[in-house]
């Protein structure tokens, strides 16, 4: 199937059987939007010729997912505890819905040791330090790493880690061991201070802005071109979210991503009314994102990334995330459950670190999930690209990992379309 | 009138299940595999480089 898209006077066409994308000019991008254009001999004859190139209207191919039992990535939730009360926090502000409690070693080692048995043949492991927040177990998280480099080397393997932290306790000890040991680090700020501190506040209910801006400022300063994000979220309180994003980049910060927020909390939570005014407001952060490019000053938006000449395979693009099977998330107490969304609720516990099997039932329900248990995608451009979306989200918001939320998906398709704007930017040396 | 601007590499690898998890990356809510890169293609490609 075809997509056409029109912005700012450029016609978009994405090809989503062959990932390919075209620009045309509006008679061509009318007739392929199905109005009724009489296009010339010559003007037919360019469709048909991408046609038969496979670069328009390509049949999709009915790829199967990647069959794998190996677990590549473990989420640690080394701390279920938090030093902030984010009020739109999906962990209970770091509890999980159970008690505050610390990851012990014990638990991280059983972890890192379960990965590592269950990695089969898998050369690169995955391990992300996750909260609550992880600086306030810092001790484990180091002890974890030395432990997982000094395991894996024994078996011939190797560890990618990540650390998502909200910069409280970022310290210049902390800053050395992250960019010695991080492959990458989120840092957790929503943009413009009264923005973050609407909601992104102490225990004692004080913004939290002031407190850690000079830190990830001075963390980026450190990294080098080591990879990091500063990843925010948005809310119906900052629907101008691109002014955020932007603010971040005005720190300094290269690396962002900033998402919609995953609540139902009403003065928070996105709803189908806001819908517009979120795009408009991609729209804008894509026409100064590609602004800024051209004149030097360029960042990374995480979600205007899309590779589409070295992207995934057909069969990665059709698998959805691995969740629930190639990747867990593990509590404190050393259960393990299908991803940190999931975390804390018993319906989706799927065993432990300790011992037995990971639940045969729900394993193979989640390995069984991919672009084609989602039957709303089917009609969908951006499918081999979202390839079904997040299954909590779904879960979330619908009661069914297989059953996409309409706004996620209004959200995501606009993305998409920002981001093929910039790879024609690029592409076409706008930028 | 019609211009090509990006089409897929023909692929000697599929389905090898190198790539990292999709997950382990900046969002943990909504992440793709749309911006990901194959892992072995990259890693083939460092390896032509440095030859």
């Amino acid at each position: 199937m075809i997509h056409v898209f029109t912005y700012q006077g450029e016609n978009y066409i994405f090809d989503s059987g062959s990932g390919s994308l075209h620009l045309c000019d509006d008679r061509t991008a009318a007739y392929l939007k199905g109005e009724p254009v009489a296009l010339t001999d010559e003007e037919l004859a360019d469709i048909r010729a991408l046609k038969e190139q496979g670069l328009l209207y390509a049949p999709e191919t009915k790829a199967r997912p990647v069959k794998s039992h190996e677990v590549k990535a473990l989420c640690l939730h080394i701390c279920h505890d938090c030093n902030l009360r984010c009020k739109y926090c999906f962990a209970d502000e770091g509890a999980y819905h159970a008690a505050r409690e610390m990851m012990s070693f014990e638990t991280a080692k059983a972890a890192i040791d379960f990965l590592l048995e269950k990695s089969g043949k898998r050369k690169v492991l995955e391990v992300d330090f996750f909260g609550g927040e992880p600086l306030m177990n810092l001790d484990v998280v180091k002890k974890t790493v030395y432990y997982a480099k000094g395991e894996a080397a024994k078996r011939g393997k190797r560890f990618l880690f990540t650390t998502t932290t909200n910069a409280l306790l970022l310290d210049d000890e902390t800053i050395r061991f992250f960019n010695e040991e991080m492959e990458n680090v989120v840092l957790s700020l929503d943009g413009r201070k009264e923005v973050n501190d609407a909601v992104r506040q102490t225990v004692n209910g004080k913004g939290s802005f002031d407190a850690v801006i000079e830190k990830i400022k001075k963390f980026v300063r450190a990294r080098g071109d080591k990879h990091y994000y500063v990843r925010g979220t948005f809310t119906a309180k900052n629907l101008d979210f691109s002014k955020d994003v932007l603010f971040l980049a005005d720190q300094g910060f290269d690396s962002l991503s900033v998402e919609p927020v995953v609540t139902d909390i009403p003065d928070l939570e996105i709803r189908e009314e806001h819908l517009p005014v979120i795009e408009r407001e991609y729209d804008l952060l894509c026409d100064e994102y590609i602004r800024r490019e051209k004149e030097g000053k360029g960042f990374n938006f995480f979600h205007f990334n899309v590779d589409l000449e070295g992207g995934p395979c057909l069969e990665k693009r059709v698998s959805a995330c691995g969740a629930g099977n190639e990747y867990f998330s593990v509590v404190p107490s050393g259960d393990i459950y299908p991803c940190h969304q999931f975390a804390g609720d018993p319906k989706w516990k799927m065993g432990s670190v300790f011992g037995g099997e990971i639940d045969p039932v729900l394993r193979a329900q989640f390995a069984e999930n991919c672009l084609f248990t989602r039957k709303k995608c089917e009609g969908c451009f951006a499918k081999f690209i979202c390839s079904g979306g997040c299954s909590a989200n779904n879960y979330h918001f619908k009661g069914d990992v297989n059953e996409p939320y309409e706004i996620t998906c209004a959200m995501m398709k606009k993305r998409i379309e920002c981001a093929l704007r910039v790879l024609a930017a690029r592409k076409t040396k706008e930028i | 009138m019609i211009k090509t601007i990006a089409k897929p590499q023909e692929r000697k690898v599929t389905g090898c299940g190198e790539c990292r998890s999709t997950c382990q990356s900046a969002c943990k809510t909504s992440c793709t595999v749309g911006n990901q890169s194959c892992e072995r293609v990259t890693r083939e490609q460092k390896i032509d480089e440095q030859k």
